[in-house]
């Protein structure tokens, strides 16, 4: 959301025409929108690169293309014709052009057809989805804005292709928000040498990381609040671990506890106006809640075992937790109101940082022990019943939901380094989204 | 599930800092077995309603052709080949360069990566190889060259 808001503020700065120009129906009652695949199979797309209207436009256009065919690829609701296979396909330069015979010859019933033109540092992107059948525009859009970020333009094309033709929504435009010590300083003001963690935000797929912090200490647990303009994260900026809120988009940073306690791991209400997360200030680790201005502040659970790692449901009742009350680590859940407590994991030996998705799907996924390393397992709140979708490859950690429930983001030690990668809540689909440094701790942004 | 990596003296010193746990690296190599693999499987059949629409193959006559079952992935090389270079799945035509996409969408929703060839008698090996090579690099393991009972159409 908040990037389609950036885009439209881009296109209004450069004072030109803006939105999207649906052309009129040829046959109004007609015309089926949705692009269907052979029985049985899924849609099969080509996504070619974008045709460059201008000549400075050329790795544009390329970008683009790219992109776009990961962002479709990402969902797994079409199958994306590998672009090796277009080379002896006739390039066209205008939407009349398009060879919709050798494309059908490739197996393909849909192909975008998009054009990129370049003004200074303004662009104008044009793109079309044909039926390869019909031979007919389904979708048709018109972009203006700013030159500087082009992979937004493939990201908002993929989330309203995925809106028109699948009713889904996408998570092209979404961003995560991790721990890393990519650039490699040092703590400042102690006399060891040790590296430092700081937040970073980047896009889904890893692309634009950006630099949230900067105290040069350990900054850790970063989580969005729901309209992803402001990040909750833990900071030993004092010495000790304490909560701050960084508006990421104003550059101002609050400090809702005001430090003198020990506090850790914030998580947003769903409505964005409460926050819950993990205090000793009472002698022992349990949860609090507090408004988000560090107002209200209510103590949720009462137990002398370490009570932490809480997680909001997606309605806002409920609380999932982690507690060691019965012995080992396991998985609790409390109402908002501190009332009705149960406990959720039994059969594992190990089980922390719960995290619940988002609907239509009720469950919680979090890393359970297996051996050495951890894994991630999801725990569906209807049946009771446990899967597992990571499998023993490096210790799998910190699992967050995508907005829509289909994808999960945790980290992983599989390639050596501990990196951030994305999975399908199937447990197909794997996607490495971090390759530099040590990265951690990842939150989804809505 | 990781092992632990036995420290020999020589063996990826670089991966095994402290009590660092690394994957397995034992996989099958796929390429060589592949190779093996693609030697041909030849099925005899008697030839089923084949002509149909478009393509006319003339499949060569062997004396011991034997029944194969109908659900089967066919590609047709017919004569004009030569000409067009362009196969036929299922009675579509489809140019060679596109060959391997085309078989590997077919074979997406399957199991046994095995395709029967109704290739033309008049076919030769150069052609033949061609086609065999798009089929491998679709993942095509097994080919099978369908032919037809001695006076039979």
């Amino acid at each position: 959301m908040t990037m389609r808001q950036v885009v439209w503020a881009l296109a209004a700065a450069a004072g030109s025409v803006l939105g999207a120009q649906e052309p009129a129906p040829q046959q109004p009652s007609e015309v089926a929108v949705v692009i269907s695949g052979d029985p049985g199979t899924p849609p099969r797309y080509a996504v070619p690169d974008f045709i460059s209207l201008t000549p400075d436009a050329a790795g544009l256009a390329k970008t683009v293309g790219q992109v776009l065919w990961d962002d479709l690829a990402f969902e797994r609701e079409f199958y994306l014709i590998p672009r090796d296979t277009y080379a002896t396909i006739p390039v066209a330069r205008s939407p009349d052009q398009v060879p919709f015979a050798a494309w059908r010859e490739l197996g393909s019933d849909a192909v975008v057809f998009g054009t990129i033109a370049r003004t200074g540092n303004d662009v104008r992107v044009e793109v079309r989805l044909f039926n390869i059948r019909t031979r007919q525009s389904v979708f048709s859009k018109e972009y203006t804005g700013s030159a500087n970020n082009p992979r937004l333009y493939a990201h908002t094309i993929a989330d309203e292709i995925h809106q028109q033709q699948r009713a889904l929504r996408g998570v092209a435009r979404t961003k995560i928000a991790f721990s890393s010590d990519r650039n490699r300083e040092r703590m400042v003001g102690t006399v060891e040498n040790r590296d430092v963690k700081e937040i970073y935000i980047a896009d889904y797929d890893g692309a634009n990381a950006r630099r949230i912090t900067t105290s040069r200490q350990l900054n850790l647990t970063p989580v969005w609040s729901p309209d992803a303009r402001a990040i909750a994260y833990t900071s030993y900026r004092r010495g000790y671990p304490d909560l701050f809120v960084a508006l990421i988009y104003q550059g101002v940073q609050e400090e809702p506890t005001r430090g003198g306690t020990q506090n850790w791991l914030p998580m947003f209400s769903p409505d964005g106006t409460r926050i819950v997360f993990t205090s000793s200030r009472d002698g022992n680790p349990e949860l609090y809640l507090m408004n988000r201005d560090g107002t209200g502040l209510r103590r949720l659970t009462t137990h002398p075992a370490i009570d932490t790692s809480p997680t909001w449901s997606p309605t806002g009742t409920q609380i999932a937790f982690t507690s060691d009350r019965a012995g080992t680590p396991q998985i609790y859940i409390v109402g908002a109101d501190g009332l009705n407590l149960r406990r959720l994991t039994t059969a594992e030996s190990y089980a922390d940082r719960p995290t619940w998705s988002p609907a239509p799907f009720n469950e919680i996924a979090f890393a359970a022990r297996t051996g050495p390393g951890y894994d991630i397992k999801v725990y569906d709140l209807a049946t009771g019943a446990t899967r597992q979708i990571t499998f023993g490859e490096g210790s799998n950690e910190s699992p967050t939901y995508a907005p829509n429930g289909r994808h999960l983001a945790f980290t992983s030690t599989r390639t050596g380094r501990s990196q951030i990668f994305t999975l399908g809540r199937d447990g197909r689909g794997l996607r490495q989204v971090t390759r530099d440094g040590n990265n951690n701790t990842p939150a989804w942004s809505n | 599930m990781p092992k632990v990596i036995a420290s020999a003296p020589n063996a990826g010193g670089r991966h095994q800092r402290g009590r660092r746990v690394g994957p397995t690296l034992s996989e099958i190599n796929v390429v060589p077995l592949v190779d093996v693999m693609l030697v041909l499987l030849i099925i005899f059949m008697v030839a089923a309603p084949m002509l149909q629409r478009g393509v006319e193959v003339n499949l060569p006559v062997a004396s011991r052709s034997q029944e194969i079952a109908s659900d089967r992935v066919f590609v047709d090389l017919p004569a004009s080949y030569r000409e067009d270079r362009r196969v036929y799945i299922d009675k579509e035509p489809v140019r060679l360069d596109f060959l391997a996409e085309r078989v590997r969408q077919v074979m997406l929703n399957r199991t046994d990566k095995l395709v029967y060839l109704r290739g033309d008698g008049e076919v030769n090996l150069q052609e033949l190889m061609e086609v065999f090579d798009r089929l491998k690099e679709a993942g095509i393991q097994n080919v099978g060259i369908v032919s037809r009972l001695p006076g039979e159409q």
